[in-house]
């Protein structure tokens, strides 16, 4: 098992080498269709037609696209992600700083959404039939046709400003002085160097958001598993446990939820990948300093390199999260691990 | 001996209050097995759900009852009925591959059900299940345990569920087509193990089937049911050798045996009536279709009569002469001879078809599978040629290949001498010309979208005939398909399966062709419609110049069509020759095999025979490495 | 009509999802499309006397602002009603665009399989590495700000969406023996793809399309509220949903209306997607045949 494990996670990384290709020169073909001028955006203001042509030379600019394209992607195997023209720092700084509070956002909201997914969709199944699962479909129905960003809106507007209960500006108190930074993690950060001021105020800046992203989550897997549970228990190989007289309560837990999880691990593979999506909209508006708000600033000031690095960044995201829930996957699926 | 289970009266209803099953009454002794036989749609399975208290929506027993050692299964509470499933009643499915949960191991599931059952230790399971296994003569039992039901042929699963039924030395077994899934030559090995526990154990025993010489040689007693009524009762060799109701009689004399003269089949109009048509069926339930019947028997229900000890018969003239006369004067059938004048309509030379493995991550690839090996073959003109083989022989593609629906990979193949064997354009339109295929699905093979006069013509949608043209040549289709014209506009999901199978016939025989392709075309159907649709097949010889390469795992019907017959096995032709001569002197030990499964006519030769019961782990085995 | 085409048509008619979301949504494009006859005031007219009124039937309301006026002093409903034609505009050529290409797509890859298959796929699985709404941002960081490229975006971004789902329901109507039969009695590859497989996928197809435009919404009230969907001088959900964020605190209700806008067309457009799947299922069509 651990062994085919390791080998689908590797078989994955290795897949995922030409479609990173494939996707950074689409990012990169893409920016320079952009109508403006990175050259004259890099320079300080009042600068020279040499000073021009200087840093046109020194950004590779004269060069041809697949050499520029070329430059691009050597200079980030070698860890240079170039700078920002709007920041006028480093991308990989302003990248570090971002990430992991993306990273956290999603994880947690990934979590909550699937737990309260799978609670939902065992309700819905053990009311099949009744009103009960009638009321839930009709409230399912309702909170998706809520998108994410509406919902933070709609988060700020009743639990922020109407009753303010949570806070919903940034990632901590302003009065919270932030701890040494580890590993980025705010949260895992705080733990570590034993500041549970820092934890307390993160996890209540990160309550809004990760309702407005889970919130969306959950009707899909409940409804994804009710549906599979009931095609399971359909099956001929229930039929015949009953059969066997196995209690029905030991037929759901033992022999229909192991089954009917697949689709559901699917489905929460390609949904995790559009909650990165989820997040650029949800943070610029909790202004919670992640990926989502530098990409939103950077493409209203034409960051063209925070731009191109924070793209593919998210793609990498995307691209991890589908193999986890691979690995996931295949750990539930015999016949894949046996094939 | 006192009667494990004893079924009173029972009659189930829809919720619309028809009588699905009517009036059923039988007892199983210990030790003994009680066959109910019947086609689709006569209510055999339903006796299982009544004890499994899971019958279709709306149906309940309305009456009678259903004893088991003092308990009434029809009224027990539900907890008390989960006590006895599993420990007192044990049931064996018809499909195993899906009775068992694909994501649990043999083991998990066998110790699942031990557990359940209760009694044993723990620690004893490993041991205890290991001996079930090997005791149903599973090769390496220790491995088995860690596998899971995907990894293991049918027969296999089958074998497991069947030692899992009898682990708690059940009183009553209920197998519900215990076989029909399997392949012909598991088949006898099946039947055998299951045999032999019953026995050991004394278990009474259900077994459910619609094959009648099947249940005479697994059963003590024979009920066979019509449209939801025992019909006719008695002992398992008398009612086949010498059936007496009018049902019966036709029943056996429309299947095609392996062995003796070869007769025209006996077939009976139309189907069964569906559960919808039984309320306007007042009287006999088979008098519409009862080659003997008179105005009497549609108006008043039949009493069941004991015409001969334990001998029971539900009909007006069970001893009449009318249906005496029966099976007698039935036309012999004289296997013609082929046409060997003229060029053959399909030769195929050194015919080969390889599917590359998978390639894994790395370019590895895993060895692939030879589905076709060097085939040669010759269809003369007028010629049916059987094409006879089990699941993965081969056959199949065999059949896609020679229509044009795969390329081979080596060979040659020629239609009315030209060579077809690249697909271009040329090869479509020759092969369109000559040849056709009857799909052996007609679910899948029928557009649902489409009415039935838009599916049998067509071949003529491309050349744009007008919609009279089409109306006309429809009908003449219909007709020869001996379908009733009121069918045109009709759709597939409209039609019973025998009636979808011409259908499928009519479309092939719309451009003329001169070669039918037919594979496994009566393989879902019930026997008396087989035997229409084989009795079709004869007639469209007589009545056109066709040649007909059928491909089919059933012997008998093999034997019934054609004149000569191919053994495939592992994608070679194993066997090959005049069908007498094969099936009475067959050379190769896997064409014995195969005719050995088959449960012979004369009930005094024992079966299975030796030679039919070889463990078959091997087969499961190659599965899993697929 | 075939029978098919009856049942699903009566099971569409009782079907509470699709007259609920339909009747919804015949609202919703009565209400754009006479904008120009029931908004009260031009959407663009500022009266800065009256900017940030409540609802008419709030304290300190107007009645000829019904549901008040932003910080601009511009009638809501009339923003409301005019910012309706730019989403059901996007909603429908954005849909309809995305289900043309992925839809042939789709055919192409689940048809053919081979070569075709695998180009296809490869292209989808690099456009399923991004997160939608960063591909649209690319796009239209590319393209350059408007509605028509909000809409060209949605087409560039979407159409893998229909074709995932398309091609493995080809696949599978592909592998059915009626469509060899085709092939058998004379069909070349256009017709066999039209008559046999095209009919059997198109529910699925008008499912989908339902809820594309959904999504299309979406992503327009997306690419408005952060600015690079409408001309400034164009009303739009999201752009309201903008404006009013800023004085949320003074004037909640400004944010109300765009939100519940988009929440029933979404609505409407999932109902619809919702009734028009469980009508039109084809396992439930072919099982009313004798079983």
């Amino acid at each position: 098992m651990g062994r085919i494990a390791l080998e689908l996670l590797l078989r994955r990384i290795i897949l995922a080498i030409p479609i990173l290709i494939c996707v950074s020169a689409l990012i990169f073909i893409l920016l320079r269709l952009v109508p403006a001028d990175p050259v004259a955006m890099s320079l300080p203001p009042g600068s020279s037609q040499a000073d021009y042509e200087a840093m046109k030379q020194a950004l590779g600019l004269d060069r041809s696209i697949p050499e520029q394209y070329w430059i691009w992607i050597s200079s980030l195997l070698r860890g240079d992600f170039g700078t920002s023209v709007f920041f006028r720092r480093p991308v990989i700084d302003l990248v570090a700083t971002a990430l992991p509070a993306t990273v956290e956002l999603v994880v947690f909201s990934l979590i909550v959404g699937t737990l309260l997914g799978i609670g939902g969709g065992m309700l819905m199944f053990a009311w099949r039939g009744t009103i009960g699962e009638q009321v839930l479909d009709l409230g399912t129905t309702a909170i998706m046709a809520v998108p994410e960003f509406l919902w933070a809106i709609l988060l700020i507007l009743f639990l922020g400003v109407a009753v303010p209960l949570l806070p919903f500006i940034g990632r901590l108190d302003p009065s919270v002085s932030l701890p040494p930074s580890v590993t980025g993690f705010l949260l895992l950060d705080s733990i570590m160097t034993g500041r549970p001021d820092v934890l307390g105020s993160a996890l209540t800046h990160m309550v809004l958001p990760v309702i407005a992203l889970s919130i969306g989550l959950a009707p899909l897997i409940m409804r994804v598993l009710r549906s599979s549970l009931i095609e399971t228990i359909m099956e001929d190989y229930i039929t015949q446990a009953r059969l066997r007289g196995i209690s029905e309560r030991q037929i759901i837990l033992h022999h229909a939820l192991k089954n009917a999880a697949l689709p559901t691990i699917s489905l929460i593979g390609v949904q995790g990948g559009f909650m990165f999506g989820g997040t650029v909209l949800v943070e610029m508006i909790f202004a919670y300093p992640g990926l989502g708000n530098l990409m939103v600033d950077a493409v209203r000031n034409h960051d063209l390199p925070v731009v191109q690095v924070v793209g593919l960044v998210y793609c990498v995201l995307v691209l991890a999260i589908n193999a986890i829930v691979d690995v996931i996957y295949l750990a539930a699926n015999p016949k894949l691990r046996m094939a | 001996m006192a009667d494990v289970l004893r079924a009173k009266n029972l009659t189930v209803s829809s919720a619309g209050g028809i009588a699905v099953l009517r009036d059923i009454s039988f007892a199983v002794a210990r030790g003994e097995i009680i066959g109910l036989v019947g086609e689709s749609g006569a209510g055999k399975s339903m006796l299982g759900r009544v004890i499994a208290a899971n019958l279709p929506g709306g149906f309940h027993v309305s009456e009678g009852s259903l004893d088991f050692g003092g308990a009434d299964l029809t009224r027990i509470t539900g907890e008390a009925r989960r006590q006895l499933l599993g420990r007192e009643i044990a049931f064996i499915p018809q499909e195993p591959l899906t009775s068992l949960n694909p994501v649990l191991t043999i083991g998990q599931q066998f110790s699942e059900h031990l557990a359940r059952i209760g009694g044993l230790p723990r620690s004893a399971f490993r041991e205890h299940i290991v001996q079930a296994l090997a005791d149903v003569r599973l090769r390496n039992p220790e491995d088995l345990l860690q596998r899971y039901p995907f990894q293991l042929s049918g027969g296999m699963c089958q074998r497991v569920l069947i030692a899992m039924a009898f682990a708690a030395k059940p009183a009553l077994v209920i197998a519900d087509e215990p076989t029909t899934a399997l392949d012909v030559s598991t088949q006898a090995t099946v039947v055998q193990i299951m045999r032999r526990l019953q026995r050991e154990q004394g278990t009474a025993m259900v077994f459910i089937t619609h094959d009648l010489r099947l249940a005479a040689r697994v059963c003590n007693r024979i009920a066979v049911l019509y449209a939801g009524e025992v019909i006719e009762e008695g002992p398992a060799g008398e009612v086949l050798e010498a059936p007496r109701h009018p049902y019966t009689r036709v029943l056996k004399a429309a299947n095609p045996v392996l062995s003796g003269p070869r007769h025209r089949l006996r077939t009976l109009p139309d189907q069964m009536p569906t559960v919808e048509a039984f309320a306007r069926l007042p009287g006999c339930r088979f008098a519409t279709r009862c080659p003997v019947a008179d105005p009497a028997c549609a108006a008043a229900i039949p009493t069941l009569r004991e015409i001969a000890p334990a001998h029971f018969v539900r009909c007006s003239d069970a001893c009449g002469e009318r249906a005496a006369a029966l099976v007698e004067a039935e036309p012999i059938l004289v296997p013609p001879a082929a046409d060997k004048g003229s060029e053959p309509v399909l030769v195929l030379e050194g015919l080969s078809k390889h599917y590359p493995g998978k390639a894994d991550w790395l370019g590895r690839r895993k060895p692939g599978t030879d589905a076709v090996k060097n085939v040669g073959l010759t269809v003369q003109r007028g010629e049916f040629i059987g094409i006879v083989g089990e699941s993965g022989s081969g056959k199949s593609t065999l059949a896609r290949l020679i229509a044009g629906l795969e390329t081979p990979t080596d060979g040659r193949i020629l239609v009315a001498g030209e060579d077809v064997t690249r697909a271009d354009s040329k090869a479509r339109a020759l092969r369109l010309e000559t040849l056709q295929m009857v799909f052996q699905d007609p679910q899948s093979a029928l557009n649902p979208r489409r009415s039935i006069d838009h599916i049998v013509t067509q071949a003529m949608e491309p050349t744009g005939a007008s919609r009279a043209e089409r109306l006309e040549r429809a009908r003449s289709l219909l007709a020869e398909t001996k379908l009733s014209g009121e069918l045109l506009e009709r759709y597939p999901a409209q039609l019973s399966g025998g009636q979808k199978q011409r259908v499928n016939i009519a479309r092939a025989l719309c451009v003329t062709p001169h070669l039918l392709i037919a594979d496994e075309i009566v393989s879902g159907l019930d026997v008396s419609v087989q035997a229409q649709i084989l009795n079709l097949l004869l007639d469209l010889r007589a009545a056109r110049d066709l040649s007909l390469v059928l491909i089919s795992h059933d012997l008998a019907v093999v034997r019934y069509l054609c004149s000569r017959v191919v053994i495939m096995h592992h994608g070679v032709v194993v066997e090959e020759g005049e069908v007498d001569r094969v099936f009475g002197d067959p050379q190769h030990p896997y064409t014995r095999q195969l005719i050995a499964a088959v449960p012979p006519d004369d009930l005094d030769t024992p079966w299975p025979a030796p030679v039919a019961v070889e463990p078959d782990n091997a087969e499961g085995l190659e599965r899993a490495s697929i | 009509m075939t029978p098919h085409g009856r049942q699903a048509l009566e099971r569409c008619l009782h079907s509470p999802r699709i007259l609920v979301g339909g009747i919804i949504l015949i609202l919703i494009v009565i209400a754009s499309l006479g904008a120009p006859i029931f908004a009260p005031h031009d959407p663009q007219e500022q009266d800065l006397i009256n900017t940030l009124l409540p609802p008419m039937w709030q304290a300190g309301g107007d009645p000829s602002y019904p549901l008040g006026t932003d910080g601009l002093g511009r009638c809501i409903l009339s923003r409301l009603l005019y910012g309706g034609r730019v989403a059901l505009y996007v909603a429908a050529l954005s849909s309809l665009g995305a289900m043309l290409l992925g839809t042939v797509l789709a055919l192409l890859a689940g048809y053919f399989r081979g070569p075709v298959d695998w180009l296809i796929s490869r292209i989808v699985e690099i456009w399923m590495a991004f997160p939608p709404v960063i591909l649209t941002l690319l796009l239209l960081l590319a393209l350059g700000a408007g509605v028509n490229k909000v809409v060209l975006a949605i087409v560039l971004i979407d159409w893998t969406r229909f074709c995932r789902v398309i091609r493995s329901d080809v696949m599978v109507v592909a592998r059915k023996d009626y469509v060899a039969a085709a092939r058998l009695v004379g069909f070349s590859h256009v017709r066999t793809l039209l008559r046999e497989v095209l009919p059997a996928v198109a529910p699925l197809v008008l499912t989908m399309l339902s809820l594309e435009a959904g999504i299309a919404v979406v992503v327009e009230a997306i690419m408005s509220f952060v600015g690079l969907s409408v001309e400034p001088d164009v009303p739009a959900w999201g752009v309201m949903l903008a404006d009013a964020r800023s004085t949320m605190n003074q004037a909640p209700f400004g944010v109300v209306v765009p939100v519940l806008a988009i929440f029933l067309t979404i609505l409407s457009f999932n109902l619809l997607g919702d009734g028009l799947r469980r009508a039109l299922d084809p396992r439930l069509v072919t099982s009313r045949g004798r079983a």
